[in-house]
């Protein structure tokens, strides 16, 4: 028997006001979600995630499993103590891990996105949240847009929901058409469209790098690059004239790729506007407007300058927002992960451009 | 540079407390520490990630992969190498230092040693160590 004797360490109490824009709550177990499903839909769900492409070393922080059992990211409390209280936070924005629309049959795809939600709402956006620190995304399906429409009519009136959220994954680059109904209905209730890794090249989805890789490694570098075509689907389609109060977020999708891929769009503009005319603007100009990336993973280059210049160039101080990923294993911690940024800035990326970007 | 730099003895346990494969948290002079046994030898180590700062000591101990050639897997060094519970860095638990960069990234280590219990009991070498206290040096 291995002999453990914790060190305690004192939590910092204080507030910071940090807000965490990606933070995972897990059901208990399977039974939590089959609960809120009807027949055939409880007998037929078992669980299950992504699948493959599963980290060969853990997939969470060791630290963040429950002693008493149960997946980590499950007790509230643990949670509660390991990132609210000790990094102080204002709000957690909680992103389940539902995997609904990795499936063929669209109809299962939407009882699971729709019993995650009414789990949601019952435990970690009421039950645990008397001081109102949890906000929570609504899973919706997309690969069938009409049923997540309705989906998001259905909660949009709840106070704690504050976003739309869905894998990367997903069948097309989500600038097209047939996704519209989600959009209108994001656009109608006020609601960000958040996008998260989960189902690339898995189920009915489309894997954004040349085929599928071999390793995790390989898989979860490449993440990125799903993102980046998403995003700019939604530039060149035209999504913001159509929708124009409608706004995305992309979470852990990476971050300094942003400034990179607008210069590179921005000059494919010039000779082919001719394509998209419905652009009014240069397709970079959309950003400030209509979207906001997450910071977890943060690449950090060897030399911290580096990462504050490719800040400036992205403009960090309006699309940038802090997330930590908590629990799993590529967590980043407010207070490690970033190099030194100047007050107004961390205040920008800590805080104010999600208090802004969710109404908080 | 100081003449004499105060290192203080610390007993942590007694021998018999942490045997081979386990560990004991521990804190010293305020500083969280891990003591490892690994095969009979006693390290310790800062309980705190150079990274970015994760509790490194209560991650899992293990072996690695050794460098092969592409395409081959020699996995050894089982029971050395402790991986943090966060992103999951490899550390040699005798040195301190990672394995993806040894003289870059490390962790502080600190001296142990074997000393021998109030009641000596001599003589044969496996009831020294039965009795005997490990102590760190910090
Ligand atoms: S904190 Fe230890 S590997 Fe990141």
């Amino acid at each position: 028997m291995e002999q453990q004797q914790e060190a305690t360490i004192e939590p910092k109490k204080a507030r910071t006001g940090i807000i965490d824009c990606d933070v995972h709550p897990y059901p208990r177990n399977t039974e939590e979600i089959r609960s809120y499903m009807k027949q055939p839909w409880r007998e037929r769900y078992n669980g299950g995630g992504r699948g493959f492409y599963g980290n060969p070393v853990h997939g969470d922080r060791l630290d963040a499993r429950p002693p008493q059992g149960g997946p980590s990211g499950s007790e509230p409390e643990l949670l509660r103590r390991q990132l609210v209280d000790e990094y102080g936070y204002a709000h957690a924005i909680l992103m389940p891990r539902a995997f609904c629309n990795l499936h063929p049959d669209p109809d299962f795809g939407n009882a699971i996105a729709a019993a995650y939600n009414d789990w949601l709402a019952d435990t970690w956006l009421s039950k645990y949240n008397a001081d109102g620190v949890f906000k929570g995304s609504i899973t919706v399906n997309t690969q069938d847009p009409q049923a997540a429409a309705r989906e998001i009519e259905r909660w949009a009136g709840h106070p704690h929901f504050v976003q739309v959220m869905t894998d990367s994954g997903a069948r097309a680059p989500f600038g097209q058409r047939q996704f519209y109904p989600i959009y209108e209905a994001c656009e109608k209730f006020g609601l960000p469209f958040a996008i998260h890794p989960g189902t690339d090249g898995m189920g009915i989805n489309v894997q954004p790098s040349p085929g599928f890789p071999t390793h995790y490694i390989e898989w979860h570098t490449c993440l990125s690059l799903g993102f980046q075509a998403h995003l700019v689907s939604f530039l060149t389609e035209g999504v913001f004239e159509r929708f124009p109060r409608f706004k995305i977020v992309l979470v852990e999708g990476g971050v300094s790729w942003l400034a990179p891929l607008m210069w590179r769009l921005d000059a494919e503009y010039k000779a082919l506007r001719y394509e998209v005319p419905w652009l009014k603007r240069k397709p970079s100009e959309y950003l400030r407007d209509h979207v906001r990336i997450t910071s977890q993973p943060l690449e950090r280059p060897d030399n911290d300058a580096y990462l504050l210049q490719m800040f400036e160039m992205m403009d960090a101080e309006h699309v940038l927002m802090f997330s930590s990923d908590y629990p799993h294993w590529d967590f980043d911690s407010p207070t490690r992960a970033f190099p030194k940024l100047p007050e107004a800035l961390h205040r920008r990326i800590f805080s104010e451009n999600a208090i802004e970007f969710y109404n908080l | 540079m100081k003449e004499a730099i105060d290192i203080a003895r610390h007993v942590v346990g007694k021998v018999a407390e942490i045997p081979a494969g386990t560990r004991r948290m521990v804190v010293v002079e305020g500083r969280p520490i891990g003591v490892f046994n690994v095969n009979g030898t006693y390290y310790a180590l800062k309980n705190s990630c150079p990274h970015q700062g994760a509790p490194l000591c209560l991650g899992t101990v293990t072996g690695m992969t050794l460098p092969s050639a592409p395409g081959e897997y020699n996995y050894g060094r089982e029971g050395e190498i402790v991986r943090c519970p966060w992103h999951g860095w490899e550390f040699d638990i005798a040195t301190g230092k990672s394995i993806f960069d040894p003289h870059k990234c490390l962790v502080k280590t600190y001296d142990v040693t074997v000393e021998a219990g109030e009641v000596p009991e001599v003589e044969t070498y496996p009831v020294f160590v039965e009795s005997g206290s490990v102590v760190v040096h910090v």
